[in-house]
């Protein structure tokens, strides 16, 4: 065979052109566009968020599809074509610097948010995402709309939960530091109230919670858990200071389990995320020891109710007296 | 000044220059987006040099200003070389150079201000994306007129690959932009991320792979002094390029809802791309056989063949990574931005370079102002990729693995730091290397030794 002028520019575009029809043209002809059980469509403020989200190169970092072997924020829904209907770009997004944002929809209340993108580390200490702040109050306020929004129905529904906390938790808030924490304690199941730590608050799990704290928690509750830090200004209600604790011992005992379950479970409403997707069990029985010690002078750990100490455990004995009534 | 767009090869030399200059420019970007994710405060709250602006500012002006800038500079030199004839414009070769260079500009220009469209490797705005496009199609006319007015009757491979890549971008980039969506350049709904992939990998694929076998094809022979070691092979090479590649853009989006069959069909395109990648890889080394030393010896030609080496690993890796099983774990994360740095820089950017290095002489009438510091640049981008190859892969390998098992993407970050590090410093060591070349290419220009027509003859029928 002899390259000729004519095989080559008339061949190289019937075989091009031939395979962009398979690729391009086909699905063109049969994709439908079929809104998914969640989908609805944007609203205006949405609409002018995810532009912002374009503009602005969101989509380097964040991903916008659950993959069915995902763990991370949204993996309760793997992604559906119907999710997509009439979003001009869709950008799924190529990497994951940050997390998928496809469920991100009412998994924080707008406050969070707002904090969250004029200084990423007011909310995520390590996190590596850019400051927003020159993008200003109101393109801030979009962003947020756009981000609220996703997971769609789904978004809305979490939400609205978010919202409805709120309004509780800002009234508890309001009725003053006891009265709060009052309240706080009654979110967690009775079951869950008198319970101690079970493993031993020892040098290295106090320096294994002091690790997770400095990662997670500091810049809300404050590197001494006062509940000053940095993001303190932007949520509401406020972070929980720890040191308040004290004197809301349940039975003037118990704090690890009260620790344990608003660690995991979040207190949706608040600035609080849930963690149990980022820590499992021996992390946050760790960082409960790490915050009883170190805010509160106390902690429970290893105390009755016990079962049979686990294996590795070393023979270790509770030094902490509870305070005095009244916690002081 | 009209005198000096008529000049044989004016054109050729200038877009090598502005690939040399984009070079740099796209290193810094890099470089500044390698700082960001180490410390995400160091410049912080600049609008203008914010990640999610200045990332594809890199990413762009690497691929269309320095990779395919300067690949085109040198075709300009060796089609109407090979076709012994004069390039049928030079300029309209000139016009081509503007209109492609207002593309790359509008890059940092509009990118770093929000004016982008936001889809990778489709970011630049509407009316770039039109300039861009009448740039390609005034290069296949060029290079149409300059076949049709050749003395030479054969088309040697480099023309053809020459030619089919703009041939392939004129419908490519349209049709990948949505250019028939002015506002979004998208389509609405999932469908969009079929048209984005499909010119995402094209444009690797169909643009900077032909431009780069193209003058992988015009070099290794000369270098070398031995004839191409197959006509039927480097045939082969060229139909599969275009029948397989076309059909692989899924393969960026396999983890999501698009059909299966979709799906099915660029899995195994994927996989069958080992064959044309094989083919020239083959050709090209068994054209060199016992020629070693004056490959290697030769600072342009050691550009051009650790580029060829390097084409080979890319396109191992990139079947391997289509699989689905092993694309849970390599999916999302930096294995793929070790990847795309090996392909672009290290494939695509090593044979621009050494293409460049190569042609300059003949193009400007001067010999290289410094062969020592070509090699130094060789040494420093080959000690900046591999390091980067190894250590995205490894941090894209921890957190695939971790997310895999469970870990959520912020609780891996504190393993990436010291990953991320490395990578910043390692990016100092290329951005040294795009700025000793630029150097290299300006002095050479500017005060290279002028060569007596009797070296230029010798270098000019070397082919």
């Amino acid at each position: 065979m002899k390259m000729s002028p004519a095989l080559l520019i008339v061949g190289a575009l019937m075989v091009f052109w031939a395979s962009t029809f398979i690729i391009v043209g086909l699905p063109a002809m049969t994709m439908k566009e079929t809104p998914s059980a969640i989908w609805r469509p944007m609203a205006e403020d949405e609409r002018e968020g995810h532009r912002l989200y374009v503009q602005n190169g969101c989509s380097y970092c964040h991903s916008l599809f659950i993959r069915i072997n995902d763990w991370d924020i949204g993996a309760e829904r793997i992604a559906e074509s119907g999710d997509y209907v009439a979003q001009e770009p869709a950008i799924l997004g190529s990497e994951r610097t940050g997390p998928d944002l496809s469920q991100e929809g009412g998994e924080h209340p707008d406050d969070w948010h707002k904090a969250h993108f004029i200084n990423p580390r007011f909310t995520s200490p390590i996190s590596v995402m850019p400051s927003w702040e020159f993008l200003g109050e109101e393109k801030i306020r979009k962003l947020t709309a756009y981000v609220q929004a996703l997971g769609w129905k789904q978004a809305d529904v979490r939400v609205a939960r978010q919202q409805h906390w709120k309004k509780s938790a800002v009234v508890a808030y309001e009725a003053g530091a006891d009265a709060n924490i009052t309240w706080l304690h009654s979110q967690v199941p009775a079951v869950w109230r008198p319970m101690p730590n079970p493993y031993p608050a020892t040098q290295a799990a106090l320096l294994r919670g002091k690790r997770i704290y400095q990662e997670f928690c500091v810049n809300c509750h404050g590197p001494i858990g006062d509940g000053k830090g940095p993001a303190a200004a932007w949520v509401y209600p406020p972070p929980l200071n720890f040191t308040t604790l004290r004197r809301h011992l349940e039975a003037n005992r118990y704090i690890g389990g009260i620790f344990y379950y608003q660690i995991m479970n979040g207190i949706t409403g608040t600035g609080m995320p849930y963690f149990k997707k980022h820590l499992e069990s021996e992390k946050i029985w760790d960082l409960a020891n790490y915050l009883a010690v170190s805010f509160l002078g106390y902690t429970d750990a290893n105390i009755e109710p016990r079962g049979i100490d686990a294996s590795y455990e070393e023979d270790w004995r509770n030094p902490y007296h509870p305070p005095a009534k009244g916690g002081d | 000044m009209p005198k000096f767009f008529d000049k044989p090869q004016s054109a050729s030399l200038a877009f090598m220059v502005a690939g040399a200059f984009w070079f740099v420019v796209g290193a810094l970007y890099g470089m500044v987006s390698a700082i960001h994710l180490v410390s995400p405060e160091f410049f912080s709250n600049i609008p203008w040099l914010v990640f999610g602006r200045e990332r594809p500012v890199h990413v762009n002006t690497m691929l269309y200003g320095f990779a395919g800038t300067m690949l085109i500079g040198s075709g300009l030199y060796y089609i109407p070389a090979l076709l012994r004839t004069k390039l049928w414009s030079e300029r309209l070769a000139w016009v081509s150079f503007f209109l492609w260079n207002i593309t790359i500009a509008s890059g940092p220009l509009c990118f770093a201000f929000g004016f982008t469209q936001g889809r990778e490797y489709s970011e630049y705005v509407w009316s770039a994306d039109i300039i861009l496009i009448l740039s390609v199609l005034l290069l296949v006319y060029n290079t149409a007129m300059t076949i049709a007015s050749r003395t030479e009757e054969q088309l040697y491979v480099s023309v053809w690959y020459f030619m089919a890549a703009f041939l392939w971008t004129a419908g490519n980039y349209p049709l990948g932009n949505v250019i028939w969506h002015p506002a979004t350049g998208a389509m609405p709904g999932l469908i969009d991320s079929l048209f984005l992939w499909f010119w995402g990998h094209n444009l690797p694929g169909l643009l900077i792979t032909p431009l780069a076998t193209g003058a992988a094809y015009f070099v290794i022979p000369r270098a070398a002094k031995m004839p191409l070691n197959s006509h039927t092979l480097s045939l082969l090479g060229f139909w599969l390029l275009i029948a397989l590649y076309s059909h692989i853009g899924g393969h960026h989006v396999l983890q999501s809802p698009i059909p299966n069959w979709l799906k099915a069909v660029s899995i195994v395109d994927s996989v069958a791309m080992v064959v044309p990648v094989s083919i020239v890889v083959l050709n090209l080394w068994l054209t060199a056989r016992r020629q070693g030393k004056a490959v290697w010896g030769d600072p342009a030609a050691r550009l051009v063949m650790a580029g060829i080496a390097w084409y080979i690993v890319t396109c191992i890796q990139g079947p391997l990574q289509s699989l689905p099983y092993l694309q849970r774990v390599t999916h999302f994360n930096n294995w793929t931005i070790g990847h795309a740095h090996i392909a672009m820089l290290g494939f695509g950017g090593y044979i621009a370079l050494g293409a460049m290095y190569h042609v300059l002489p003949l193009v400007t009438g001067r010999s290289l102002y410094s062969q020592k510091l070509v090699s130094l640049q060789f040494g420093l981008i080959t000690f900046g990729l591999t390091g980067f190859f190894i250590v995205l892969t490894m941090a894209g390998l921890i957190q695939g693995n971790a997310w895999n098992n469970g870990e959520t993407v912020y609780r891996v970050l504190p393993e990436l730091a010291p990953y991320y590090i490395s990578r910043a410093a390692l990016g100092i060591s290329i951005l040294t290397g795009a700025s000793v070349g630029f150097y290299n290419v300006v002095m050479t220009v500017l005060a290279g030794r002028e060569l007596s027509i009797a070296e230029l003859q010798q270098g000019e029928e070397a082919a």
